[in-house]
């Protein structure tokens, strides 16, 4: 089974899980894994607990808020770029409201109550 | 409580009663109701009979949290139309607590004066004296302020206006002292310093010194709201101290909105900057702590903010270098002009603060000036000298302060991201189909803060209609537009918005607060209508001045150039934009 080449991006106090990549601020490291990969997968070989990540992007496509994670089950494609934030970022409503999701989100989104309303989907 | 009006042409100034009208209005509702019902909507901007109002919240000056706004109304001389732009700072508690409701300037001076603002014991009432302050024209605002705390005392603050407004820029904002004297804290948008320099005004400086304070009609009801609200604001993971905006600032946006694809770089040709982690609130924070060997978190605009998201940008050495890199400014600055270097980016803010300009109109100008060849992108000691030209009112400097939308007729340009005049802020609407909708519509012209996600009931305003759908999305704006324009009257700021918005609790306790000031019975449903009342009076200004539905619309070359990454096109339809105003 060929591999593939994940761009991954961690923001804020997940760059200490970056390796040798880790900078201050963020760390940007290109992780091989095997065709058919999943976001828990990727979470996995970073050392990264799902627990600690908030946002997180998939090639521009959200794909987890604080509390709400339906992309664990994403396969990842080859040159996929995947950006990981820690709990303490935002990104306020008014300003992702039609934004882009993975189908996995997006599905999440119109099943929740609140349509996505909220900052977290967690006791605040 | 007082209107104060201060008449320019005479040097001369009249206190009045409340009118019945207004006594339950303030900060936004307040400008805006009074631009509505003095200003006529065709006269010209700098011209005679444009006035220049100031208000502070309803619970400014009061120990409710996070409430020292003041709101600057007049007719915009960059978009033509109403225009309310706020600031935090300890001058609006100052005003608040002489017991002024406004601050109405109208008719012309010859040359620059300011105005003493104290208050009067033996009368009970607030004094105005007026003096010459042409000594203080044509210098950098950082020279300036410390001289004016040299000749009044260190505990009076300023309201003011810099090289920008003197030129009459259409960017010209009026700045306000922060909490340690600088001139950083702006009502930014729409030219409102160019309004108060050509009515011969230079400065207010308030001494709040013997000032009885705001009026709190119903201390229990208020102390139990402001309570509410302290516990939302202390423990929301966004507002908290040592949380996000507390440790990062606003400009935590740049790598979420660059992840996004919805970064607006140079000149709005793409979504997405390669040099975003480099300037973003993580790099700001990191490059702090290498500079100065320690952690160093956020601090307050203004006194009796729990938040405290203002950051301060160290040089090299450790000194200090300017506060604040405010979201907003860090992208205008950088990203939008392909800028990655933050000592660049903060001698840009300085450079604004000491003349007087508005961060993001500088920004999306500087830009533009980089797409028509001017300087190159990423230019950092290019677009240096450009805001020079601006600050000393050279040619080129002149066209550069007429604004974006001016620059960009002048350079020949179709990629110019305004609406109504207005360019602009930080978020791709093409990416980001939602705030596009409040840029198009804003009475305001494009603008970020026009359309805050406050209280969750929000959702009913869509019914049945998919909030997805243009139609939903249309619904919505119009709905976050009204209860923003209320939260802009109450003096708090905006902020406060991210933790009422998910704990009930935080705004019912805002609405107390104010009932506890005024003595309404409002409920947390009130919100939207009383917000919606102030939409119509700007939307009914804007249509008498020519600015109707078809100024509601997004630069056309956002519906034909796709937007990197997602390549997408704005494609909207004109009807969604139109519902939103037209069934407020």
């Amino acid at each position: 089974m060929a591999d593939i080449v994940v761009d991954v991006w961690l923001y804020g106090a997940l760059a200490k899980y970056g390796g040798d990549a880790a900078g201050p601020a963020h760390a940007n490291l290109k992780v091989i894994l095997p065709e058919g990969s999943t976001m828990s997968d990727l979470l996995e070989r970073i050392g990264v607990p799902t627990e600690e990540r908030g946002i997180t992007f998939i090639s521009g496509n959200l794909s987890a808020m604080p509390g709400l994670q339906p992309d664990l089950g994403h396969v990842l494609k080859d040159g996929d770029r995947v950006g990981i934030f820690d709990p303490r970022s935002m990104w306020p409503f008014q300003y992702r409201h039609g934004a882009a999701m993975i189908p996995e989100m997006s599905r999440a989104i119109n099943e929740a109550e609140d349509l996505g309303l909220h900052h977290a989907y967690k006791e605040p | 409580m007082w209107i104060l009006r201060l008449n320019m042409s005479d040097l001369s100034y009249r206190l009045e009663e409340v009118p019945a009208k207004y006594q339950h209005l303030g900060g936004r509702g307040l400008t805006s109701t009074i631009v509505h019902d003095e200003v006529p909507p065709l006269c010209h901007p700098l011209g005679p009979n444009n006035k220049l109002v100031f208000a502070p919240g309803i619970v400014t000056g009061t120990p409710a949290p996070t409430s020292a706004r003041v709101s600057v109304g007049a007719k915009s001389p960059l978009t033509g139309g109403i225009k309310e732009s706020n600031a935090g700072s300890s001058w609006a508690q100052h005003v608040a607590n002489m017991q002024i409701k406004a601050i109405v300037v109208e008719g012309q001076a010859k040359g620059y004066h300011l105005a003493h603002l104290t208050w009067d014991a033996a009368s009970g009432k607030p004094k105005v004296e007026f003096m010459p302050a042409n000594e203080y024209a044509g210098k950098d605002l950082y020279e300036v302020f410390p001289k004016l705390y040299a000749k009044f005392g260190d505990k009076v603050s300023i309201a003011g206006t810099g090289n920008a407004g003197e030129f009459g820029y259409g960017n010209s904002g009026i700045v306000f002292n922060d909490m340690a004297g600088r001139p950083s804290r702006y009502s930014g948008r729409g030219g409102m310093g160019a309004v108060m320099a050509s009515r011969g005004l230079k400065f207010i400086i308030a001494d709040p010194k013997g000032a009885p304070g705001v009026v709190i009609k119903d201390k229990a009801l208020f102390d139990e709201g402001r309570k509410k609200l302290i516990d939302a604001l202390r423990t929301h993971d966004i507002t908290k101290p040592k949380g996000g905006l507390n440790t990062y600032g606003t400009a935590v946006l740049i790598n979420i909105m660059n992840e996004a694809g919805g970064l607006p770089t140079r000149n709005f040709a793409s979504g997405r900057f390669e040099g975003a982690a480099k300037i973003a609130g993580e790099a700001i924070f990191e490059g702090n702590k290498k500079r100065l060997g320690k952690e160093l978190y956020n601090h307050a605009c203004s006194p009796g903010c729990i938040i405290q998201c203002s950051n301060t940008w160290h040089k090299a050495d450790g000194s200090e270098h300017v506060s604040c890199i405010e979201y907003e400014s860090d992208w205008s600055l950088g990203a939008n002009c392909g800028i990655d270097d933050l000592d660049d980016i903060g001698e840009l803010v300085r450079l604004c603060n000491a003349y007087g300009l508005d961060t993001i109109e500088a920004g999306t100008t500087l830009a533009v000036a980089m797409e028509a060849g001017i300087i190159k992108f990423g230019d950092g000691k290019g677009a240096i000298n450009l805001m020079h030209e601006m600050g000393k009112g050279t040619p080129l400097g002149r066209i550069l302060g007429g604004g974006t939308a001016f620059a960009g007729k002048a350079f020949g340009l179709t990629r110019v991201p305004t609406v109504k005049g207005q360019s602009m802020p930080a978020y791709e609407p093409r990416a980001v189909k939602g705030i596009g909708i409040t840029y198009a519509t804003s009475t305001m012209g494009a603008d970020h803060t026009s359309g805050y996600t406050i209280a969750p009931e929000i959702l009913g305003v869509s019914g049945k209609v998919d909030p997805l759908s243009p139609e939903g999305k249309a619904a919505l704006s119009r709905a976050f537009q009204a209860t923003t324009a209320f939260i802009d009257s109450t003096g708090h700021c905006l902020f406060i918005a991210f933790a009422i918005l998910d704990i009930a609790s935080g705004f019912e306790g805002m609405m107390e607060e104010c009932n506890g000031v005024l003595g309404t019975n409002w409920k947390s449903e009130d919100a939207a209508k009383l917000g919606a009342e102030i939409l119509k009076k700007e939307r009914a200004f804007n249509e008498a001045a020519g600015i109707g539905k078809e100024a509601d619309r997004m630069p056309e070359f956002m519906k034909y150039e796709p937007l990197p990454p997602h390549n997408v096109v704005w494609d909207l339809p004109d009807s969604a934009l139109d519902s939103v105003y037209g069934e407020l």
